[in-house]
């Protein structure tokens, strides 16, 4: 999901995102949730964005690097998809010596799962490869923003610290500007061609690592295509007869007809994220986003029609009884949708498109017929959906201010590695580990073996990665879904006025819009009236929302707007 | 039989009092109470120096651990940002005062209103529906005469306390959610499902459930104690002069438990306006804030998950000066009612 996205799990969902061994998979997965975006600052210089002739003073150059030549190359926003076998024999070297000199750098990152030793054979041949000692300090991923808030504000901040947009809430972009190395004297313009790796990193994903002026933020890039795809059961579609709706209307016929709670089974789960994006609601995945300018007017997503009329239908869905009971209990109820998935107590839900990977290859061995697919987003009324971009970088690095230049060299030294892209040794043991140790070949088939699955996950794919890549060398025909699902939605996405920048909105006004999330899970389990939505759109406004209207207009006319 | 029962609790009462006095200092019950107040500073103090010593570690730590931190409270009238600095006091002497904006901000929050409301509400109910309860159940297995039956049906009792609330939440999920045992029953006996873990206008109620069951059967453990100490000659003489069963509870059983009932009530009523943290937590989606939104989640909310410390800092303030408030006229009510409380002037 993108945490927020899909109301029901927080945590599972953000759990295989990573876990998917093709975590480059990942970036286009990305995600954050409506709370994501920027913070606050105690001084007005930290608020506002960098853009225009200041980014590019700062932005590093981009060296485009072709190791292998994808099947689908990226169109309308896509990931690049590789979907023929994958030559294991004969992998490329992108990285020719190592970078690193033998530091000491510890990293605290989110990680979804349990945790491997400290020692295990992955993280010792990855620091060997590198020439670093890595040091991970893995904390829960679904309560990270608990803990990030706390270890930022003591006096004790590792080397490293890794911040997915979705945690960055409240005063988070204020620390990360205040407790964070600028890398710029490292990576700008041509300095980054030191390594090659990064240089490959598209130019809007660093530009999203600029914070408060500086660049600072290692990045992990993803598609701007929306990444909360509506998941179905093809198998129970294909033998129900059921149609794959393409109208709302479609979609709670077809809910309905197929729910039957009597004998265990529901038709979806909450559909809020797809309700959004069929009634063309501007992005909730990030602050910023949520602002477009249309008519010479500045808007806010709550404040129009569209947002309302999502979550109206998204009610009807629950009202209707389609809906699974489990979603009933809001996103805290983290379960894992996996095996009710399976099992066949619901059978569609919205989540990250990395699942579309994982639950297939989870459900491969023991269960057969399982197939997972995604249909398409569909405009409310049957026509074509208008989609709103998300931003092409959503978790970034930090390396900390007080490190010497030592340090960030080897953190760097890290990065070129972790970004390498698909094709390369690098890439292989970055995302597969050790072959034998960590994954088999069979017939030119990478296959992780228990062990790789133990020490194989997060971890070093959380540092940089290289541009939105999807490859499935076990189930390519997923590839090969995921990157035609993006293309086909990318044609239907346009930018909103603000995409693509790291906005840090005033102190006081960022915690203004965070009860939003919370009010529409209540309204849409029937808890709060249609009448208490209004009321905080309207108390949002006079509490400082058209304050904030405001800067962030006069932010558009200094900036130029984004939208397409 | 009313009578006999008097010196009983005296005693009670003398035992709870005298271990203030000796900890404070005093020569202990052995002497004739001292004239403490006539004996000047310095003299007092060279006789008590070795107790005095004896509590100072104790003293220290309560110092560093329960003192020190208030002090913290000082972000409360601050615009506090604890990220301009590396270390949290410079953070605080470089944050701006705001004076008492942040409380304004808290009186005009309909938000911490809902969450008083909310704990209010859980805490009466808590006091009808769970408190009587382990003096019920400690009287039950004060009645089973056979070790054997006792000992297995308190392991029982006790056994909830020690699992966590996730789990316990998960095994009611299980067994009361919308998709759980129960309304899966029903459904196919062809009646509707029952949603009780996401209903929130019956919450309160489930919240207070779970409690019971989680905890009721340690909570007798106190009871269970005070039970022990009630001379069982009282009891022979009641039935001598021709008590059942129920005069004898009334007039021996109870009064014997009155001490403690009054001094576990004051301690409840000064932690009214903690209700169970993690529980409601647990299950605050479930039914939204607006019905599960306590004080300590509203902190909780607002300091560490949206880092607007000041402001929680500030709510947290407001909750601890109520609940100094309650204590004390908890306390008041229990003096007048003849009890001990938990201290007396």
């Amino acid at each position: 999901m993108t945490p927020n996205a899909a109301s029901a799990s927080f945590g599972p969902s953000r759990r295989s995102f990573l876990a998917s061994s093709a975590v480059a998979a990942a970036a286009v997965a990305g995600g954050m949730p409506l709370l994501a975006a920027c913070g606050g600052s105690d001084s007005g210089s930290r608020d506002g964005t960098t853009s225009g002739k200041d980014a590019k003073k700062i932005l590093p150059a981009y060296v485009a690097s072709n190791v292998v030549t994808p099947d689908i190359p990226s169109k309308n926003g896509s990931a690049v998809g590789f979907t023929s076998k994958l030559d294991l024999a004969g992998l490329k070297t992108s990285v020719p010596e190592k970078l690193g000199k033998g530091g000491k750098v510890t990293v605290m990152s989110p990680f979804w799962g349990s945790p491997p030793k400290a020692d295990n054979a992955y993280y010792k041949a990855m620091n060997d490869l590198i020439g670093v000692d890595v040091v991970w300090q893995n904390q829960d991923g679904n309560t990270y923003d608990q803990k990030l808030g706390a270890v930022l504000a003591s006096s004790d901040v590792p080397d490293v610290v890794v911040v997915p947009g979705w945690n960055m809430t409240g005063k988070i972009p204020s620390a990360i500007i205040g407790k964070f190395a600028d890398l710029g004297p490292y990576l700008s313009g041509d300095a980054v061609k030191d390594y090659p790796n990064l240089a490959a990193i598209p130019t809007d994903a660093w530009q999203r690592s600029i914070f408060g002026g500086k660049l600072r933020g290692l990045p992990m890039p993803s598609s701007y295509v929306p990444n909360n795809v509506p998941f179905y059961r093809q198998d129970i579609f294909e033998k129900e007869g059921y149609e794959v709706p393409t109208s709302c209307d479609e979609f709670l016929a077809l809910a309905k007809e197929a729910t039957n709670a009597k004998a265990k089974r529901w038709a979806c789960l909450d559909m809020k994220w797809t309700a959004f994006y069929a009634f063309g609601v501007l992005s909730g995945e990030e602050k910023s986003l949520g602002w477009h300018e249309a008519d010479g007017k500045l808007v806010n997503r709550i404040e129009t029609d569209e947002y309302l009329e999502a979550l109206e239908w998204t009610r009807k869905l629950f009202a209707a009884g389609v809906v699974h009971p489990d979603a009933e209990l809001g996103k805290s109820a983290a379960q894992d949708a996996g095996p009710k998935f399976a099992a066949g107590e619901f059978i569609i839900y919205t989540q990250d498109m990395s699942q579309w990977w994982s639950r297939t290859a989870e459900q491969a061995t023991q269960n057969p017929d399982f197939k997972i697919w995604g249909m398409d987003l569909f405009g409310h009324d049957g026509g074509d959906p208008t989609l709103w971009a998300k931003n092409p970088a959503t978790i970034f690095a930090f390396v900390n201010k007080k490190a010497s230049e030592s340090v960030i060299r080897d953190v760097l030294a890290v990065a070129n590695v972790t970004a390498a892209p698909y094709g390369t040794k690098e890439y292989m043991m970055t995302n597969y580990g050790v072959e034998g140790t960590h994954y088999t070949v069979k017939d030119g088939v990478p296959a992780k073996t228990d062990q790789g699955n133990i020490d194989v996950m997060n971890a070093y794919v959380m540092i940089a990665s290289p541009a939105a890549t999807i490859a499935h060398p076990d189930f390519p025909e997923v590839a090969k879904g995921q990157v035609e699902w993006q293309q086909r939605m990318g044609a239907f996405t346009k930018k909103s006025s603000f995409y693509g920048m790291q906005i840090v909105e005033p102190s006081r006004y960022t915690n203004l819009s965070n009860d939003f999330e919370q009010l529409e899970d209540d309204f849409v389990r029937g808890r709060k009236k249609m009448s208490d939505v209004q009321q905080a759109v309207s108390e949002w406004r006079s509490k400082g929302g058209d304050k904030l209207r405001d800067w962030y207009k006069k932010l558009l006319d200094e900036n130029g707007s984004a939208a397409s | 039989m009313s009578h006999s029962t008097v010196p009983r609790s005296r005693a009670e009462a003398d035992t709870t009092e005298k271990t203030p006095v000796a900890s404070g200092g005093a020569t202990g019950p052995r002497k004739k109470r001292p004239p403490t107040g006539k004996l000047s500073f310095g003299l007092r103090f060279r006789r008590d120096r070795v107790l005095l010593l004896m509590t100072l570690p104790a003293v220290l730590l309560v110092l560093l651990f329960n003192y020190v931190p208030i002090l913290g409270n000082v972000v409360a009238f601050q615009e506090y940002d604890p990220y301009i600095s590396d270390n949290g006091i410079v953070s605080i002497l470089n944050s701006p005062w705001v004076g008492l904006e942040n409380f304004q901000r808290i009186f005009e929050d309909s938000a911490f209103w809902n969450a008083v409301q909310n704990t209010l509400v859980l805490f009466f109910l808590q006091l009808v529906l769970y408190f009587p309860i382990p003096i019920l159940l400690a009287l039950l297995i004060n009645s089973v005469v056979r070790p054997r039956v006792r000992a297995i049906s308190q392991a029982i009792l006790y056994l909830p306390h020690f699992f966590s609330w996730v789990l316990v939440i998960a095994v009611f999920q299980q067994l009361f959610g919308g998709a759980g045992i129960l309304s899966q029953l029903l459904r196919e006996n062809g009646y509707d499902g029952l949603n009780i873990m996401t209903n929130p206008d019956t919450f309160a109620f489930l919240i207070t459930a779970q409690s019971v069951w989680k905890d009721a059967g340690w909570g007798i453990i106190v009871f269970l104690a005070a039970l022990a100490s009630v001379n069982h000659d009282l009891y022979e003489a009641a039935a001598m002069d021709g008590a059942g069963r129920w005069r004898r509870m009334w007039h021996v059983t109870l009064p014997a438990l009155r001490p403690v009932i009054a001094l576990l009530l004051v301690l409840r009523v000064g932690d009214a306006l903690t209700v169970g943290f993690e529980q409601i937590l647990l299950q605050r989606d479930y039914v939204g804030p607006g019905a599960a939104e306590v004080l300590d989640t509203f902190v909780w909310w607002n300091g560490v998950r949206n880092q607007d410390f000041s402001y929680a800092a500030a709510a947290g303030l407001v909750k601890g000066v109520i609940s100094l408030g309650l204590v004390l006229a908890a306390n008041k009510v229990a003096h007048l009612m003849g009890e001990q409380g938990v201290y007396k002037k």
